[in-house]
Formats: C-alpha cells, sequence, structure tokens
C-alpha cells in the first residue's frame, strides 16, 4: 500500500507499465477495481496475487484492453511503454497494445486454434499487425520455437493443436508471445491448468526469455508458492484493491498486512506436514470488507 | 496397523483405445493400470499422486467400482468387488462413497442442497432422510438453512462441504476424494482439509485423496502412492516416502512443488529438453 519503496538498478528508467487510481466497475453496478496503482520495470516479473475474485485477471484484461464489455473503467490511467491509452484513439490504442503487449493465456489448448496450423498462429499477429515479411516472421518463430525447447521446431511449425501435450502447447503460446519482442507480457495464470514438473519447467522459461529480452512481466497468479519462485516484486489483492505491494522478498522475510500473512499462511507445506492448515481467519475477511465498504461510501460521498 | 478395508492385489485395467479403433472390428485395447498390488488401512487417509495420465483416478474408480477390473482382485472388507455383477455390488455401494473435483458440475442445479443431500439417503430406503442430511449439513458446518437453497447461491467451499455431507450421510466405511480442492483457493482448501480430517477421525473413514497437490497430500494423508503410467513407483507413511523416496519420479514430483519460501536457485535445478 505504501508507495513503491522498489530499489531499481537504474532509477532513470521509465516504467514499462504504469497504471495509477485505476477503477473499474460493473456497467451501473459494484466496483470491481478500487484505486489499483502499480508499476511494472523493464527486466521485472511483479506478481498478482489474490484470491478468486480479487480483480487480479481484471487488471491485465485493462492493461491489454479486453475488459468484458459489461465493464468499464470509471477513472484511472494505464501507460503503457510511456503512452496513455486512455487518450489514444481506439486503432491507434489496439496498435499500441499489438507491438507493445502480449499475453500468455491460462488454457494453452483453448487459446489455439484446433484447426490452424502452429507457425501461423505465431505468426499472425507478426505479418498482420506488425507488418512484418513472411519470411522474417517464419524465422523469428522458428527461433523461438527453439529457444523454449521444443525438439523438433520445423515439424512442430506445421502441427495441429491436437498433435501437441499441454506443456508443449504452453510453450508454444510462450513463444507466440515472445516473438514480436514485447515490452510488456501479461501471463494470466499460465500453469494453474499444468502437471507440477511441467509448471516448474513453464516457469523456468519465463524467467529465462523475459530475463535476457528485458521484458516487463506482469504474473497473475493465486499460489504463494508460484510468487516466491518468480517475482521479484508482488502485489496482493483483496477485492479488488491492493492490501500490499513490495519486492517479493521482503513480503515473504516480512509480510506487513495480515491478509499477506494469512495467504502465506494457508498455503501448504510438505516440509512442514506437523503444521496445521490455516484458514484465512473469517475475521479478517469480515474487517477488510468493512473497510472497503467504508471506503466505497466515503468516496462515494466526496463525488 | 490396523487391518485393511481394501487389498489390492495384481491390478489390471484396460480399456479400448477409440482414437486408434479402426472402422470396422474391435479398437486396440490400451493397458491403463499395469498390475497395482496394495492395501489401504482402516480408517486412514492414503494419497494417490501422479502426473496427469498416470491413472490415478482410473484407480480410484475401480476402488468404487465405477470400472471393472480387468484381472486381478480388488477385496473390500476381503470379498472380490473387482468383477462382481452389478446386483451383488448394489448392496455395497452404501459404502463406497466418492466427492468429486468439481462441486458444480456434480450438484444438480434444479434441486436444493437438502434435496442433493437426502437423495441418496432415500435411495437407500431410510424414513427419515431429511433429518438424516440436516445432520450431514451440520457436521460439515453447514447450518440447516442452507437445506433451502440452490448450489448457485453457495461459495466454492460451501459447495465442497455440500459435496462432502453427501457422501458421509450414509455413513459409510470409504470415500473416494478425487482432487477435491483444486479449484478452491487456499483459504477454503485449508479449511475443507482440515474439515475432511476431522471426520475421518471422528468417523474411522477410510479415505482414498487422490491429488496432483504433494504438499497437501503431506498434510493430511498418513500413507502415499505415487504413481507413474500405470504402476506404482512409490508407497509407504508419508513420512518414508518423502524423507526418502525410492524413484526418481518421487523425487521429481517433490522438487516441482513451489514452495512459499524465498529460494533463489529453485528454478535453475530443472532440466528444460522435452520429453
Amino acid at each position: 500500500m505504501t508507495s513503491e519503496q522498489l530499489n531499481q538498478p537504474d532509477d532513470v528508467r521509465k516504467p514499462t507499465l504504469e497504471v495509477n487510481g485505476l477503477n473499474v466497475a460493473l456497467r451501473g453496478g459494484p466496483r470491481l477495481l478500487r484505486d489499483v496503482s502499480l508499476t511494472v520495470y523493464p527486466g521485472e516479473v511483479r506478481a498478482l496475487v489474490g484470491e478468486s475474485g480479487a480483480g487480479k485477471s481484471m487488471i491485465g484484461k485493462a492493461v491489454l484492453g479486453v475488459l468484458p464489455t459489461s465493464t468499464q473503467i470509471t477513472s484511472g490511467k494505464i501507460l503503457l511503454h510511456g503512452e496513455d491509452l486512455g487518450q489514444s484513439s481506439p486503432a491507434r490504442r489496439r496498435q499500441t497494445v499489438a507491438s507493445a503487449a502480449s499475453l500468455i493465456p491460462q488454457d494453452p489448448l483453448t487459446a489455439l486454434n484446433p484447426s490452424r496450423r502452429i507457425g501461423v498462429q505465431i505468426t499472425e499477429r507478426l505479418v498482420k499487425r506488425l507488418g512484418w515479411s513472411r519470411a522474417d516472421a517464419d524465422a523469428r518463430a522458428l527461433e523461438l520455437l527453439e529457444r523454449v525447447h521444443i525438439r523438433d521446431p520445423q515439424r512442430v511449425m506445421v502441427s495441429y493443436p491436437h498433435e501437441l501435450s499441454g506443456g508443449m502447447r504452453q510453450r508454444v503460446l510462450i513463444a507466440a508471445a515472445f516473438a514480436p519482442r514485447p515490452k510488456l507480457i501479461v501471463a494470466d495464470e499460465p500453469t494453474t491448468a499444468l502437471d507440477v514438473t511441467v509448471q516448474k519447467q513453464i516457469l523456468r522459461l519465463i524467467r529465462e526469455l523475459q530475463a535476457e529480452s528485458g521484458t516487463a512481466v506482469l504474473f497473475v497468479t493465486h499460489d504463494m508458492g508460484v510468487v516466491a519462485k518468480i517475482s521479484q516484486t508482488v502485489t496482493v489483492l483483496f477485492a479488488g484493491k491492493i492490501v500490499e505491494s513490495a519486492l517479493t522478498r521482503d513480503v515473504f522475510a516480512n509480510p506487513q498486512h495480515p491478509y499477506t500473512r494469512a495467504l502465506i499462511g494457508a498455503t501448504p507445506r510438505y516440509t512442514h506436514p506437523d503444521e496445521p492448515l490455516k484458514p484465512v481467519p473469517p475475521e479478517l475477511i469480515t474487517n477488510l470488507k468493512r473497510e472497503i465498504a467504508l471506503a466505497d461510501m466515503n468516496g462515494a460521498a466526496h463525488v | 496397523m490396523s487391518e485393511p478395508l481394501f487389498q489390492v492385489k495384481d491390478l489390471h485395467l484396460s480399456l479400448p483405445d477409440m482414437s486408434r479403433k479402426k472402422l470396422f472390428g474391435p479398437a486396440p485395447r490400451i493397458e491403463i493400470l499395469k498390475g497395482l498390488t496394495f492395501d489401504l488401512p482402516k480408517g486412514e487417509i492414503v494419497g494417490i499422486v501422479g502426473e496427469s495420465g498416470s491413472g490415478k483416478s482410473t484407480l480410484g474408480r475401480v476402488l468404487v467400482r465405477l470400472l471393472w477390473a480387468s484381472s486381478g482382485q480388488v477385496l473390500f472388507r476381503g470379498q472380490d468387488i473387482g468383477r462382481l455383477p452389478e446386483d451383488q455390488i448394489k448392496p455395497l455401494r452404501r459404502d463406497l462413497q466418492m466427492i468429486f473435483q468439481d462441486p458444480m458440475s456434480s450438484l444438480n442445479p434444479r434441486h436444493t442442497i437438502g434435496h442433493i443431500v437426502a437423495a441418496p439417503i432415500d435411495r437407500y430406503g431410510f424414513r427419515d432422510s431429511k433429518k438424516l442430511a440436516l445432520e450431514a449439513l451440520e457436521r460439515v458446518g453447514l447450518p440447516g438453512s442452507f437445506a433451502q437453497r440452490y448450489p448457485h447461491e453457495l461459495s466454492g467451499g460451501q459447495r465442497q462441504r455440500v459435496g462432502i455431507a453427501r457422501a458421509i450421510a450414509l455413513n459409510p466405511a470409504f470415500i473416494l476424494a478425487d482432487e477435491i480442492v483444486s479449484g478452491l483457493d487456499v483459504s477454503s482448501q485449508a479449511q475443507v482439509l482440515t474439515l475432511l480430517q476431522d471426520l475421518a477421525a471422528d468417523m474411522n473413514l477410510t479415505i482414498a485423496f487422490i491429488s496432483h497437490d504433494l504438499s497437501v497430500i503431506r498434510t493430511v494423508c498418513s500413507q502415499v502412492i505415487v504413481l507413474n503410467h500405470g504402476e506404482i513407483v512409490d508407497a509407504g507413511p508419508c513420512e518414508h516416502v518423502f524423507n526418502a523416496p525410492q524413484s526418481d519420479i518421487t523425487r521429481t514430483l517433490i522438487d516441482a512443488i513451489p514452495l512459499p519460501e524465498l529460494d533463489d536457485n529453485w528454478l535453475e535445478q530443472v532440466a528444460l529438453d522435452d520429453v
């Protein structure tokens, strides 16, 4: 909740993504995001963590401009690579997002078109939106398929999604996300549907590729274990509101907010089998909800 | 150790592989379980773990006899139920209950919670099914007023409690719990698991707890069976299997768990080459 105490190696660098006081609500309905502010710098992996319904995916969707039509941004700013997306024309905004941001989705099966070859699906954006030549796009796709350790990239280029395993498909989507050399990647629970052993490989691949290209990553997850392993900074959400935002290192060494502590404490650890499982205390949830309702009412009174 | 509720001996199961079926003639058979031998001791929660496709759900379905064994023995209280005809398995079914992964799709959206929990009790001809259903709901920590509600009015954790209430309502000997917390937030997960542990202790339940999450298994189960491609690669008390795994597969599964702790080297310890 405090202002970012992030010790960036180079303070003069501009953040890749800057979200300022973002409010999103259902049209004519309740608020979904409450004054969300966060930054992601080049080369940084920021985890967005919270329980279901906390609004973590909603932030990624707002950034990519794919919020459901039933919702709207009521106030706030989103700056992607220095450009204020709210001030741009829709066409300009789509172009900026297409060239500067990518999504790694949760479900690798539904994210790929079953009737089209893998190669075409990786290169489509490069050729159709970003004006690459077909030869350059194909070369880039091959390069990335190799980079994500796919054994026979030539063959995979002409394969259909159903011919690949879940882990392979997720590698393809990682390759597709990194292909246009984006400044920002939104990874929306990219490993939730995978086996743990495959999850570990996918996490490592994302980490390696973003580190060598300096891509900023907004990594949405509900798993505090994944947060600990992949991110440098973390933003904890509850009911659309940020409760804690800090360096991952500090959050695990010394979580400031009781809700963050509770989330970490509720995650079982095989190394501590005799520790009883501790659900998030209901009083804590009730108090947080009350605080938020009060703040909403005060906010409404001021407007 | 108490006597086993289940004794499984050299269990094989093969199913027709429809993806390789020719237009005419029978489909080739694919072997899913390849000779499993183990016991489920009475009153224990036994974890069954493995990657997707390892056969853990299939094994569970044989234990509650939703699938037939192809060969081998599945002794439930000494009686082989692996290939028992339907009319003889029926009286045993009330002792073999199941909790499903996704409560939203396993609870009928058109029925009230009370009706859902009472239906299996009715099925076995008890008169006071309403009362028994309310008792079961109470045991899982849901107030009686929930009996009038519909599944969509409940949270994910509450719905899974209803699934548990339905399974325990008939006071069964055995429950198959197949990935029952994988759709839940950590907080509801902790609640549901604590509840399951308490019920197992109170009711002397034997539970086969299928999960892909070894941290959950270590916390909840006393024993664990590790499956890989339809074979048991590791089995025994959790303490032994976790501290001294016999198989590389178990070791890899354990090492792949992201603990909520800082560890800079964790990501480096994985091979990226595709299998």
